[in-house]
């Protein structure tokens, strides 16, 4: 039987988004305020919880098959730990989920997360549908290579 | 994988491991919600795997009616337990979808069944049909109660009184725990599932009280489970949650696809037909869709 156009009751599942802030960094409030505008929108968010490592991030992320990973990092160590999340997923030939940032990043250091994978990278301040847009739009990506790969 | 069960590709999956599942004890944790259930599953998950068990979780979830998303917030919950013992977890949302809902856990636990976990835990906020469903595929269902919110009534409005094994009244580190421990126990009087007596246990994720007790009544009742008849109604549980979605996916994909239904679908909206002739309609238009097929199946 071939399957019809419109499948959204069974086949789009939400999209599934990963809230993390991995490393050493108290701000919380955001990831909350994040979180709901997510769910809002209409995708399932899971939170990391306190102070993953990044190895916890990908863990959890491969586990629950997220599309997205969201990173957000406010103590400048983005170059860092969302480095470390992005070549753990390189190691381990994870090519079906994707990986954005934000947080206090200053635009110099935007090209070199771009270029190791991690996209978006927003500020504080930026309007929540634009993260939104962007989280579904590598959402989508994501979501095509899971069905090309199975 | 919970993408799509609903095709073919998924079915046929699962009916090839089939045969390498019915090994792993399938353990349902229900009740309201902030009684302490994900907090309750971090802490016995290591107690299992003490016993060198491999455990999985799957924790469900409940979708926002408005926009169908979801804060999946099972996991963190137990998340220090599940890092600390490399523990699979799985989280499902609710999705306001019914049979698709139970459908999705079936094919999860199958597939965890399959790759060889010993104890599958699965935890559903206990609230509605679709929650039931979802604890007919546990073997051991254990309700969580906890002290002072009238859980008690509210269990047995719910109808989870008739599908537990084992009762636990969860903070007992808290004011009223005897008390509640004891509504429950006098409700219970007279209850049994078959010729299991349904315990009740009081449980503290905090002091630690209670926790190798209900595990212990968990395994208790998983070697009381494999009598003919239980074993029976399980996978008679089974094959009508599979039915039921297969039906369901029959009925929405002509809803999608087939012009005799978008032509009856139609006329239904424009008030042209009533809905009972409607739905008889779409279901001859389907049943003739499905002969017509049926030569050739496999
Ligand atoms: N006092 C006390 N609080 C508990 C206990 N178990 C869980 N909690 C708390 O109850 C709240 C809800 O827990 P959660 O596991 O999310 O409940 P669920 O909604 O039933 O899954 C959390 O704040 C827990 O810390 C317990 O044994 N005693
Ligand atoms: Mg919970």
């Amino acid at each position: 039987m071939a399957d019809g156009k419109n499948q959204s009751l069974f086949k789009d599942k939400p999209v599934k988004v990963l809230l993390a802030k991995p490393g050493i960094d108290g701000h919380d409030r955001g990831m909350f305020v994040l979180a709901r505008a997510f769910r809002d929108a209409g995708m399932d968010v899971l939170y990391a919880g306190l102070l993953p490592t990044p190895e916890e991030v990908v863990d959890t992320a491969v586990n629950e098959d997220v599309d997205v990973i969201a990173l957000s990092l406010l103590n400048g160590a983005h170059m860092v730990v969302f480095k470390k999340v992005a070549d753990l997923m390189k190691k381990r030939g994870i090519t079906d989920i994707a990986v954005v940032g934000g947080g206090t990043i200053p635009d110099s250091d935007k090209p070199k997360l771009e270029k190791i994978g991690v996209s978006g990278n927003y500020g504080p301040g930026t309007r929540l549908s634009i993260i939104i847009d962007h989280v579904r739009e590598r959402a989508a990506e994501a979501r095509k290579k899971k069905m090309g790969s199975e | 994988m919970e993408n799509d069960l609903y095709s073919d590709r998924a079915l046929d999956l699962l009916k090839g491991i089939y045969p390498s599942t019915g090994h792993a004890h399938v353990v349902g944790i229900t009740g309201p919600p902030g009684v302490g259930k994900s907090t309750l599953i971090g802490s016995i998950v290591p107690l299992l795997m003490e016993e060198g068990k491999k455990v999985a979780v799957i924790a469900i979830d409940a979708s926002s009616p408005f926009s169908k998303g979801s804060i999946l917030g099972n996991r963190i919950r137990m998340q220090e337990s599940l890092t600390k013992h490399s523990v699979y977890m799985r989280s499902l949302s609710t999705r306001g979808l019914n049979g698709g809902l139970s459908f999705s856990a079936l094919g999860t636990v199958k597939i965890l069944d399959a790759a060889g976990y010993d104890t599958i835990i699965l935890e559903t906020v206990g609230a509605g049909q679709s929650d039931l469903d979802i604890m007919r595929l546990a073997g051991t269902v254990t309700v969580i109660l906890a002290p002072g919110l009238g859980d008690e009534i509210q269990a047995i409005k719910a109808g989870l009184m008739e599908i537990a094994h084992i009762f636990a009244v969860n903070k007992s580190d808290r004011d009223g725990a005897f008390q509640a421990i004891k509504d429950v126990q006098d409700i219970l009087m007279t209850s049994m599932q078959g010729d299991w007596k349904i315990p009740v246990v009081g449980t503290s994720t905090v002091t630690g009280e209670g926790l190798r007790e209900l595990v212990a009544q968990m395994e208790r009742h998983a070697s009381f489970v494999p009598s003919v008849k239980d074993r029976g109604s399980v996978l008679k549980n089974e094959l009508s949650l599979i039915v039921e979605s297969e039906l369901m996916k029959m009925f929405y994909r002509s809803m999608e696809n087939d012009r005799g239904v978008t032509d009856i679908v139609g006329e239904v909206s424009d008030g042209s037909m009533d809905p009972f002739t409607g739905s008889r309609r779409i279901i001859s238009a389907i049943s003739e869709k499905i002969n017509s097929s049926a030569t050739t199946l496999p």
